[in-house]
């Protein structure tokens, strides 16, 4: 049964993949990476329940608190972005190439 | 047996959820969609019986990061019009499974040769708030002091990034 949630774990982060390399509007790349964290998520919840083993609770939270961190400082370009070029194409981001 | 119908049930929720966040155009619709696989999550964690990380999944990640995620959505008032065009995103969606698949193919079945549990919620404390923190506060203080510097860190971070003012 452990198999099945590792399984459904690596599934939800090869979608998350896909929409980060297929998408261009700046929220779906976003709501993407959150998906991958959560992914791994799933995977810890799933080995910590394997190994009877509450460690993998606490690492999950870690990566919970790391995630609203980082929603919070992407959240703020995003506003960022759009006040200056008034667009959501993460193309704009190329702005910085060399 | 009901376990294991509500897993497939659950799962299968989820996976529908993230595709329609990769497949639909507007992102409020993909939130929306997303939405539905971090509650399908909680209902998966809750079956592993991680008790507080399901309601913790539910209050932060449901709650409170959907919830700034679409204010955000709102607030910027997207239309159709401010979409990015991408007329190369099933090629690039293509291109993806191409890279994708045999890496999870080979994880995939890596997790086959894990030991066959029977997984069965515990009713004793396993997972709980009390387990876990004190877990949380003994053997994993330190990380948890870095973590609040972390936060403490991002809050002045969007601070100082949203809140500044055009100097004319």
């Amino acid at each position: 049964m452990i198999t099945h949630y590792m399984s459904l774990s690596v599934i939800l982060f090869c979608l998350g993949i896909l929409g980060v390399v297929s998408r261009r509007n700046v929220f779906i790349v976003f709501m993407s990476i959150e998906l991958m964290l959560n992914a791994a998520n799933l995977g810890f919840v799933a080995m910590s329940r394997l190994h009877v083993n509450m460690d993998g609770h606490v690492l999950a939270l870690m990566v919970m608190a790391v995630a609203a961190a980082e929603a919070a400082l992407a959240l703020a370009v995003i506003i960022l972005l759009h006040k200056h070029k008034g667009n959501l194409d993460t193309n704009i981001f190329s702005l910085l190439k060399g | 047996m009901l376990t294991t119908y509500l897993f497939f049930g659950l799962a299968l929720l989820a996976v529908l959820g993230a595709l329609g966040l990769i497949i639909f155009k507007h992102p409020m619709n993909g939130a929306m969609s997303f939405v539905v696989t971090l509650i399908s999550l909680a209902g998966l964690y809750a079956l592993l019986s991680a008790k507080l990380i399901f309601a913790i999944q539910l209050i932060v990640y449901a709650g409170a990061i959907m919830s700034l995620i679409v204010f955000i959505i709102m607030f910027l008032n997207i239309q159709e019009k401010d979409l990015p065009l991408d007329p190369n995103r099933w090629f690039y969606v293509a291109g993806g499974i191409v890279v994708v698949a045999p890496i999870a193919g080979l994880l995939i079945n890596i997790s086959r040769t894990l030991p066959a549990t029977e997984v069965t919620v515990f009713d004793d404390g396993f997972g709980s708030v009390k387990e876990v923190g004190q877990l949380l506060f003994t053997q994993w203080l330190l990380p948890f002091e870095i973590v609040s510097i972390l936060l403490l860190v991002a809050l002045v971070g969007a601070v100082v990034l949203a809140g500044k003012r055009e100097v004319n």
